[in-house]
């Protein structure tokens, strides 16, 4: 579903990632793991085409199509959706109103209450929602656009573990149910404590450091490695 | 019921539909109708004997007490346009609206100016007087029909609100795109006088001041917003002064604005003037083009030592970062600035008379989308 081929991206002149090669299949769930400052946002930024980064050299494939010069709204229409992990608060936007405009209206009370958020819907959004909030909400949004490759940027970050089992269950359902149109969706999660990982079913996991992939493989070992080890390539 | 559906005079389907667009109902539906056509007061009529509505001449003539309220609360000499509406006071032209002491008036009153001459020429004077312990909702709007764009109208609005009475109103305006409009709003709330008030300003105007100067007394308690819109073309300047002159007077006063090329300048004053006042202004403006200007001036005066005054005030373009998050989702870039600007313009609704809250929500999409 998704090919990043030696991709490299800056910031205006300061290269952020560098040589990129990752392949994310149709139905799979990977993660991305690594300290801070290591490129993990920078990258689902990029695949969604968020402002500032720019692709200075590779490609990005999309079900086999390149997608690097599409602005953001193309890329969302193709079926790439981003789960912030700050997102910002709008004022007087309700989530009502953003899923009427989404055109996802008609679906928002049964998928509000699967994630057990009814008492939003009339909320402005990101607007005095507390951290376990947001989270739920980003999954939600998620869930109303309906796209077949979810990128979570830290669901579990600065939330309480009631809140990482909750989110973690929703991210296992959206990834692993088909899309409206029946397709099979995928999903890149970064974490950084790894707590997730007990609570979805990765496929694989990679580790990055320094805006590059240093190392692919089983997640569990590769977080096993991470906490003896730290962020290193373990011996083969 | 002396006064029940006096002068209920007829508007044709046309007028009926300009004015339903700024707030008007079947008078039926109504505790009190005031409608006003160029230089002719076409309906005045009660269906609720806890108010009465009167030509402002008839009223003059009708009770002493009137003569005194009128330029009670400004002087006649106060600016150059109070001056010319009062040199027009040999025919006074307007609307004199009583609600009675201790009157719960459940419908709410509705009033509204007509301006159906191009080119035509408005002084209008109104006073209201909400009396002791009564209690009322005020729908009140201003309009053209389509064909009019040039003209000029000036008003005076003299508000009385006497001890523990209480009013949620709104007021809308539609005048055309290239007339001048001159209002003067002057109100004082006696004790423990309670007030909510919505002001809406979307459609577009040659040039429009507004200016208002308001009086609260001990343990009184306004509440006011403004919703500002200015096309190209449209420049508006609102003045607003609020004095807390008694202890225990409470103000909140917040105004949004969005210009998308026209101009806007906000002058809002909260002066404390006695102990256990608390005041807030806040003045928030959106910039939606390169074009036109948005200048928002909240200034704070406390006299007593014990006023509390606060305010914020903003003024920006739309922020990017809320653009992406919306675009990210799925949403065209169109339809993400309109929500963003539709939230920036939200309004506490529960401000506004329920059957006027969707006709006030639709006039503010059909503003931003260019068809007012």
């Amino acid at each position: 579903m998704l090919e990043l081929r030696n991709l490299t991206v800056a910031i205006e002149d300061t290269t952020i990632l560098d040589g990129i090669d990752l392949t994310l299949p149709e139905g799979e769930l990977h993660v991305l793991l690594g300290p801070n400052g290591s490129g993990k946002s920078s990258l689902l930024a990029t695949i969604m085409g968020l402002p500032p980064y720019r692709v200075v050299s590779g490609e990005i494939l999309f079900d086999g199509s390149p997608i690097n010069d599409l602005d953001l709204t193309a890329r969302a229409e193709l079926g790439i959706g981003l789960a912030y992990q700050r997102p910002p608060s709008l004022d007087g936007v309700s989530v009502r109103s953003f899923a009427d405009a989404l055109g996802a209206a008609d679906r928002l009370d049964q998928e509000a209450a699967a994630l057990d958020l009814t008492d939003f819907l009339s909320r402005d959004m990101n607007v005095g929602f507390s951290g376990g909030e947001i989270k739920r909400w980003e999954v939600l949004k998620l869930v109303l656009q309906d796209p077949r490759l979810l990128l979570f940027d830290e669901p579990e970050s600065g939330v309480d573990l009631e809140h990482v089992i909750a989110v973690g269950d929703a991210i296992r359902r959206v990834v692993g149910a088909p899309d409206q149109k029946g397709r099979a969706c995928s999903g890149l999660v970064i974490t950084h404590t790894g707590l997730i990982l007990n609570h979805v079913q990765a496929d694989r996991a990679h580790i990055m450091k320094g805006g590059r992939i240093l190392h692919s493989g089983d997640p569990q070992m590769l977080f096993g490695h991470i906490q003896s080890q730290g962020y290193t390539v373990p011996a083969a | 019921m002396a006064d029940v559906a006096e002068r209920e005079g007829q508007l044709t389907n046309e007028e009926r539909d300009i004015l339903h667009d700024v707030g008007f109902d079947d008078p039926q539906s109504r505790a009190a109708t005031g409608v006003l056509a160029d230089r002719e007061m076409r309906i005045a009529m009660t269906t609720d004997p806890g108010v009465e509505i009167l030509p402002l001449a008839e009223a003059l003539r009708t009770y002493d007490f009137v003569q005194d309220l009128m330029f009670g609360l400004v002087s006649p000499e106060a600016n150059e346009h109070v001056a010319m509406v009062a040199e027009h006071m040999h025919d006074p032209l307007g609307h004199f609206v009583w609600v009675k002491p201790g009157a719960k008036v459940k419908l709410p009153v509705q009033t509204f100016t007509l301006l159906e001459t191009p080119q035509g020429r408005q002084f209008t004077h109104d006073i209201t007087l909400i009396d002791e312990g009564a209690e009322v909702e005020m729908i009140s709007g201003s309009a053209v029909p389509g064909s009019v764009h040039k003209g000029r109208h000036i008003s005076i609005g003299e508000c009385y609100m006497r001890p523990g009475s209480s009013c949620r109103s709104v007021s809308i305006e539609h005048w055309g795109d290239g007339m001048e409009v001159y209002s003067y709003g002057y109100s004082r709330m006696e004790a423990g006088a309670r007030s909510q008030s919505t002001a809406i300003m979307m459609a577009a105007v040659g040039t429009h001041l507004s200016q208002s100067h308001s009086i609260l007394e001990a343990d009184t308690n306004a509440v006011s917003q403004a919703i500002i819109f200015a096309p190209e073309g449209t420049s508006r300047t609102i003045d607003t002064e609020t004095h807390l002159t008694g202890a225990g007077a409470k103000s909140e006063d917040l105004a949004r604005m969005v210009s998308a090329g026209g101009r806007i300048i906000n002058n809002a004053r909260l002066v404390g003037e006695a102990a256990d006042t608390n005041g807030f202004l806040g003045c928030d403006g959106l910039k939606l083009t390169d074009r036109g200007e948005i200048t928002a001036v909240p200034a704070l005066q406390a006299i007593s030592e014990g006023a509390m005054l606060s305010h914020e005030a903003s003024v920006g373009m739309i922020d990017s970062e809320k653009l992406d998050y919306l675009m990210a989702s799925g949403i065209e870039e169109d339809a993400a600035r309109n929500l963003i600007v539709q939230g920036f313009l939200s309004l506490d609704d529960k401000a506004i008379p329920a059957g006027l809250r969707n006709r006030v929500v639709e006039m503010i999409a059909q503003a931003k989308s260019g068809g007012m």
